[in-house]
Order: structure tokens, then C-alpha cells, then sequence
């Protein structure tokens, strides 16, 4: 950055942080759904302070490192990105408008100037989306997985007769590892009827329904039969208003009524003794 | 190639060890259906247990094999039919639907013997 | 380096041995006994397809790899070529159920859905190149 600039910003750092601290009070009603700690806030906003000033004179890698570190604690913190954004957007109108106040830069030099510090301030704000992004990546690959381990047991319940609860969001991926879990769980335990319970399916659209079919046929070519259970009124209702035909296998409305149906099938009952 | 027939008391028994080439296929369909019509046979169970692959042509081939024993009087069960080869089936939208399965030989020969009865 | 193997394709047994090399490579390099199946059932569609229309041509079979961000991803990449007279409707042999050869109907269209990538180049008269790739997940 133009060496005028830096100086003026340099001069005049106690008044530009208090008034951005100032301002800051704003950005905090702002930003947070909830209260955070009066203390907690300005010891952030010193460190924040701090970043920023020490970017100007720092050795770019350690300014990026000390950026890094910044990030990782707000992340940790479960900060919004918008704190650091506005924060950033609040440092560059005060040193404008400090700049604009004061006489120290020759007006002809003035867009020059705000070009520059436009400049720094937006590869600080990049720097950190980047950051942000980066982490906010790994932690959805690591729900992906922990949402893949997640998929659907067979759960053996009678002779022949197995259950399988069918929990949260059905998409794409999880509708072929639960296929594969469910045709290998079937010859594991010589299955002749599996209980597809969808109790826990928050929606059933064309999609999901037709991974459901295509499970149900791969059951029967591998020798087993599917009933579906668990379905609930509004379920049901948007199977039928998406046109959706289940006809080809049975559907009960509770586990309960599914195992008697499977029970039949396996050609025995259950009694009172 | 040829894929052995076996026979007992009333039904037809067939484990394929192999995956089919072509050529295994149809000339499996002619011997079951001459068999067939020589034992005068009331059922057929197919077993394809060891049976890795199913492409488009076998699944006709097989598929065939069902209708034209149906045709003849006998009533034919599938058994045995990998995961890996029920999805690859599926994932071609090949389902099959007129072939009735068991999960394996035993449970295939009751199948037979229920719908006989019936 | 990529593992590669070439099967001609002028008899029916020209199917079995490319569908053969095609499971070996598959079980080499990671993919599960589903993905075995979709690979080698893929490649027997598309070396029967040579062997009825075209009579002759080769199945390509190798392992590729591609680099993201997120890291590297191996895959197992399918080449069917001949020389056969060509693909007049593309459009049509991808529909479900339609067939010349009195079969399913489902060859084609049921390679492209047990692959991951598809794309089919042919020209009428010349011959047909027909691209399949499966990723290891």
C-alpha cells in the first residue's frame, strides 16, 4: 500500500480503532441471532483490531497464517462469515472517512488511494471466505460419511422375516447403499420377507418413491418379497397426488400389520397361548 | 458347453456354474425345453447362484426360457440370483417381472411344490 | 500409469474374454461386487453390440485418474470400436426398448445407466466409438 496512506492509517490507529470499535456495537446487533458476551465481543474485536493492523506491516505469509488462525477460531466459535465481512466493510469506511477528513492526501491522489485500500480489503474478506468455504467443504464430506454409516441395518426379526428402517433424507447415493444392504442382509439371513419401514422418511417425491420400487424388484429377483409399512396419512397422499404407483407390492400402515402379512406369508401365525 | 439337467421325481433341477456365453445360453434353452417335453416335467428350478453377470441377452434368453416351459406345462423358479447381479439388472431396467424367484434351491422346490398344490 | 488391455471382438467368445479382462481389472484396482457386475455387464452389452452390428472391432479396457480439489479418483475406462456401418438415429438407440436385434431393447441405455459417463461418436458408414467410464467411490 502507497506509504502516505500507511502512515496516515499508522498516525492515526488509536482514533481509527476506537471509532471502529464504536461502530462495531452495530455489527453486533447485527449479525447475531443471540447475545453474545459483552467481554467476549471486544476481546474478538481487539483480536480482529489487531489482524488488521498487523496485516499492514507483517511479512505477507505471516499475515496469512495470523488471517488462518483468526478464521479457525471463529469457525470454532460458530461465528457467522459476516462477522469478519462487516467488520471489514466497517475498518475500510472509517479509514476512508478519516482519509476524506483529514488533509494529508492530495486530492488528486484521493482515488488512487481508495483504490488501494478497496484493494486490501477485499483480499482480506477473499482470504477468509476461502478459509470459511474450505472448512464449511470438509464438515459436509464428514456428515456425508457419518450420514452413509448411518444407512439402514437389516434387522432379522422372525425365521425369514427381516426389518428395515428406512431414517431421514433418501438421495441418490444413499438409495444404492441401502440396496446393496439390503439384498446382501437378505441372503446373510435367508430372508423371505423384508418390512420396509419409512416411518422415519421426512418426504417421499417421484425420486425417493422410485428408488423404493427399484429396491422392491431387486428384492424379488434375488428371491425374496418386500412389503412396505410405515406410511403415514400425508404420505400417502403424496404418492397418490404425484401419481406415484405402488401397486405392484403390498403397503401396510404400521410395522405390526406388516410382520402379521409377512408371517402369513411365511404361512404362520402368531396366537395367545 | 453344455449346462447338466438333472432330474428329480417330478421336477427339473439346473445349477449354472458358469457365466453364460451366448452360445451356453441358447443351447441350454433347447436342451431344458426337449428335456421338458421328454420327462414331461411339472417344474423347473434354475439355480444361479454362481452366476456373476446377467447381461440383456441372457435375461431374454432366460427370460424366454420361463414363458416357453410355461407354454409346455412346466413351471419354472429362479433361485439364487446374486445382489450384484439383481442390481445390475434393475440399474438396465430389466426387472423381470414375470419369472418367479426363491432365494435359493430348497426354498425354490417349495415354491414349485406350493403352486403345484394349488 | 494406466493398466490397459485390448480385446478383439469377431466372435461370440471375443464377448467372454473382453468381459473377463474387464472383471479382473475391475477387482484390481477396488470396486465392490456390484460395481464388478455393472462394468463387466457394461462391457458385454458393448461387445455384443460389435458383434452383431459390426462383426469386428475391440473392446479397450483402462484404469484413468482424475484430479480435483478434493483429491484424486481412479476410474476404469470403457472403448468399444469398429468399423461397422454406424449409428444412423443416435437418439433412437438410446430409447428403453428399442432394438433391432430382437433383445431387450435395454443395451445402450442400460450401459449408460450402469456407467458414470457415457458418449457415443459415430459416423454412418465408418464406423462407431463408443466411450464408458465407471468411478471408483
Amino acid at each position: 500500500m502507497h506509504a502516505a496512506v500507511l502512515e496516515m492509517i499508522y498516525n492515526q490507529r488509536n482514533e481509527i480503532k476506537e471509532n471502529w470499535s464504536e461502530k462495531m456495537t452495530l455489527v453486533r446487533n447485527d449479525v447475531f441471532k443471540e447475545k453474545v458476551p459483552k467481554t467476549l465481543f471486544q476481546d474478538t474485536n481487539e483480536e480482529f483490531a489487531a489482524l488488521i493492523f498487523n496485516s499492514f506491516d507483517a511479512e505477507l505469509e505471516d499475515g496469512r497464517a495470523f488471517l488462518r488462525s483468526f478464521a479457525e477460531k471463529l469457525i470454532r466459535m460458530g461465528w457467522p462469515l459476516s462477522y469478519f465481512t462487516k467488520g471489514m466493510q466497517t475498518f475500510r469506511r472509517v479509514v476512508l472517512e478519516s482519509i476524506s477528513s483529514g488533509s494529508e492526501i492530495p486530492s488528486k491522489k484521493m482515488y488512487e488511494t481508495f483504490y488501494e485500500i478497496e484493494e486490501w480489503v477485499d483480499e482480506m474478506v477473499n482470504q477468509l471466505v476461502d478459509e470459511y468455504s474450505g472448512s464449511w467443504e470438509t464438515t459436509l464430506h464428514q456428515q456425508r460419511l457419518a450420514l452413509k454409516e448411518l444407512s439402514a441395518p437389516l434387522i432379522p426379526v422372525f425365521d425369514n422375516i427381516s426389518v428395515m428402517p428406512l431414517i431421514g433424507t433418501i438421495d441418490t447415493e444413499r438409495a444404492k447403499l441401502i440396496m446393496e444392504n439390503l439384498l446382501d442382509g437378505i441372503i446373510e439371513h435367508r430372508s423371505q420377507v423384508v418390512l420396509i419401514d419409512i416411518t422415519g422418511v421426512p418426504v417421499v417425491d417421484t425420486m425417493v418413491a422410485h428408488h423404493i420400487i427399484q429396491a422392491s424388484e431387486a428384492v424379488r429377483l434375488v428371491g425374496a418379497e418386500c412389503i412396505l409399512v410405515g406410511i403415514r396419512p400425508e404420505i400417502a397422499q403424496t404418492i397418490v397426488n404425484l401419481g406415484i404407483d405402488l401397486g405392484k407390492f403390498p403397503t401396510k400402515s404400521s410395522l405390526r400389520k406388516g410382520i402379521e402379512t409377512g408371517m402369513e406369508l411365511t404361512k404362520r401365525q402368531i396366537i395367545n397361548v | 458347453m453344455r449346462i447338466p439337467i438333472l432330474k428329480l421325481q417330478q421336477y427339473l433341477l439346473i445349477s449354472v456354474q458358469v457365466d453364460l456365453d451366448d452360445q451356453t445360453a441358447l443351447q441350454f434353452q433347447e436342451d431344458l425345453l426337449n428335456k421338458i417335453h421328454q420327462e414331461g416335467s411339472a417344474g423347473v428350478v434354475i439355480d444361479l447362484t454362481s452366476v456373476e453377470m446377467i447381461d440383456s441377452f441372457i435375461a431374454k434368453v432366460l427370460g424366454d426360457v420361463v414363458e416357453m416351459s410355461n407354454l409346455m406345462g412346466a413351471r419354472v423358479v429362479m433361485t439364487g440370483i446374486q445382489p450384484a447381479v439383481a442390481i445390475t439388472l434393475i440399474d438396465m431396467g430389466i426387472i423381470l417381472d414375470d419369472v418367479p424367484t426363491a432365494l435359493d434351491l430348497e426354498q425354490g422346490l417349495e415354491k414349485l411344490q406350493q403352486e403345484l398344490e394349488e | 500409469m494406466s493398466v490397459q488391455s485390448s480385446v478383439e471382438v469377431h466372435t461370440e467368445w471375443g464377448i467372454v474374454s473382453a468381459r473377463q479382462a474387464g472383471r479382473n481389472l475391475a477387482k484390481e484396482i477396488g470396486f465392490g461386487s456390484v460395481d464388478q457386475a455393472r462394468v463387466t455387464t457394461a462391457i458385454s452389452e458393448l461387445a455384443r453390440n460389435i458383434y452383431l452390428y459390426a462383426e469386428k472391432g475391440e473392446i479397450i479396457i483402462e484404469t484413468i485418474e482424475q484430479y480435483h480439489s478434493s483429491g484424486a479418483k481412479k476410474g476404469i475406462k470403457i472403448t468399444a470400436k469398429d468399423r461397422g456401418p454406424g449409428i444412423k438415429n443416435i437418439r433412437e438407440v438410446m430409447e428403453d426398448g428399442f432394438t433391432t436385434s430382437g433383445g431387450l431393447g435395454a443395451g445402450l441405455p442400460g450401459v449408460k445407466r450402469l456407467m458414470d459417463d457415457f458418449d457415443i461418436d459415430s459416423v454412418v458408414g465408418e464406423g462407431t466409438v463408443i466411450t464408458a467410464v465407471k468411478w471408483l467411490r
